[in-house]
């Protein structure tokens, strides 16, 4: 009825503060997270109780599924040293930009050394599909040709020219379906080196012995 | 629908173009659009909570092998772990008997805590009296056995442990396990 006329209400809302907390929250996501390391391949790690978190400046052997073995460090000084030393001992010729590249690679590589003179001269699309596909990518670590050895060594030398005072520490990160021979190898060839104290990288579990809101 | 508007209400197209009242209103649905796209983006790419660590110490590898001390064999509890998630375990080693378990609370980690109590209670008087736990992964085992089985001797607090290589002995014991270990062993010793 024309007298009755319900008043018409506004149906907009004002979306200004949902602007607003939208912003917030990408403001303290933007500060308190760190990106992403980049790995070499996806690996699903086992989980363990072990609530000790990872340091810095140590060097992560990455081992996959297949037993394809990756190096990385985290320590940008240390590749540097580390790619100079192997190019010395081991004659690799790798131009000052491969070398340069090399440094500035975070993300672990895992090549053959007859291999390196040529990975190193690819783009980094191409380095990463070469990780992803090569069947016998990696480095090796076998009874015939233990390349893994040499590698550990000259870290070593790099980590120590760069920081005297703190020796070189040592992660593995394997997938839960790694066969334990690769790992046995590169436990004994640690062993072999006297480094015997090193980290194994697992996901987190709940502890069954701490009751809940326990510290 | 989002909006600032600097004055309320409709404000109607007038006349041609003399005199033409553009509305001020900004609708803000795009805008809150592109915050939550960049919140996902960096939800996604980004890591909160640094990976988790579990130490592993190995003994030290001597030149010449060195024996062992010689410990009461009824403390040594020997762990093969097998391929197909398989765990076969025995103690001692004159008087061993094979028997198996699995990876669920019920197998593993209660076998633990049942031979780091039998140790406790028998030996009461020496001064050692803790279970001795070697574990011995056979090359066909995968890196997951290992590490929960670490995380088993954690769990149930066992403080003594070593992560040895499985000989061939053993291996054949799994396959025969009404034999003898000690005769095994020693057709392997020459």
């Amino acid at each position: 009825m024309p007298k009755n006329k319900i008043a018409r209400k506004p149906t907009t809302i004002d979306m200004t503060a949902m602007c607003d907390v939208a912003f917030l929250l990408l403001t303290f996501f933007m500060l308190t997270a760190k990106m992403k390391q980049e790995e070499p391949v996806k690996i699903t790690t086992p989980t363990s109780i072990a609530e000790v978190k990872l340091e810095k400046d140590i060097l992560t052997m990455t081992v996959d599924p297949k037993g394809r073995i990756f190096l990385s460090m985290d320590n940008h000084n240390y590749r540097q040293g580390l790619i100079a030393r192997m190019n010395e001992q081991k004659q690799l010729d790798l131009t000052d930009k491969e070398m340069a590249t090399f440094a500035n690679t975070e993300a672990g590589f895992g090549v053959p050394l007859s291999k390196m003179k040529s990975y190193w001269g690819l783009p980094t699309r191409d380095r990463e599909r070469y990780m992803a596909e090569t069947a016998d990518a990696g480095i090796p670590c076998d009874s015939t040709t233990n390349e893994l050895s040499e590698w550990v060594l000259q870290a070593r030398y790099a980590a120590a020219e760069v920081n005297p005072t703190a020796p070189l520490r040592f992660v593995i990160k394997a997938d839960q379906n790694t066969e334990y021979e690769v790992i046995a190898r590169i436990v004994q060839t640690l062993q072999d080196q006297k480094i015997n104290r090193f980290n194994l990288i697992t996901g987190l579990e709940n502890d069954p012995n701490k009751k809940e809101g326990e510290e | 629908m989002a909006e600032i508007s600097s004055e309320g209400g409709n404000k109607k197209h007038s006349g041609k173009v003399k005199g033409k009242k553009m509305s001020t209103r900004v609708d803000l649905t795009p805008m809150v659009d592109l915050g939550f796209l960049l919140i996902t983006f960096f939800m996604l790419t980004t890591t909160l909570n640094k990976p988790s660590a579990m130490e592993l110490n190995v003994p030290v590898k001597e030149k010449e092998t060195v024996d062992p001390p010689p410990m009461k064999e009824g403390k040594v509890l020997t762990l093969l772990l097998d391929k197909n998630d398989k765990i076969y375990w025995y103690v001692g080693l004159s008087e061993a008997k094979l028997d198996s378990t699995d990876y669920s609370p019920e197998g593993v980690r209660k076998l633990l805590i049942d031979q780091r109590d039998r140790v406790a209670r028998d030996y009461a008087q020496d001064s050692l009296r803790d279970v001795v736990v070697l574990l011995k992964p056979s090359n066909k085992s995968r890196y997951k056995n290992m590490v929960d089985i670490l995380d088993e001797i954690h769990i149930t607090e066992i403080k003594r442990y070593a992560l040895l290589g499985i000989s061939k002995a053993e291996e054949d014991y799994i396959k025969q396990p009404n034999a003898k270990l000690n005769d095994l062993m020693l057709k392997y010793a020459n």
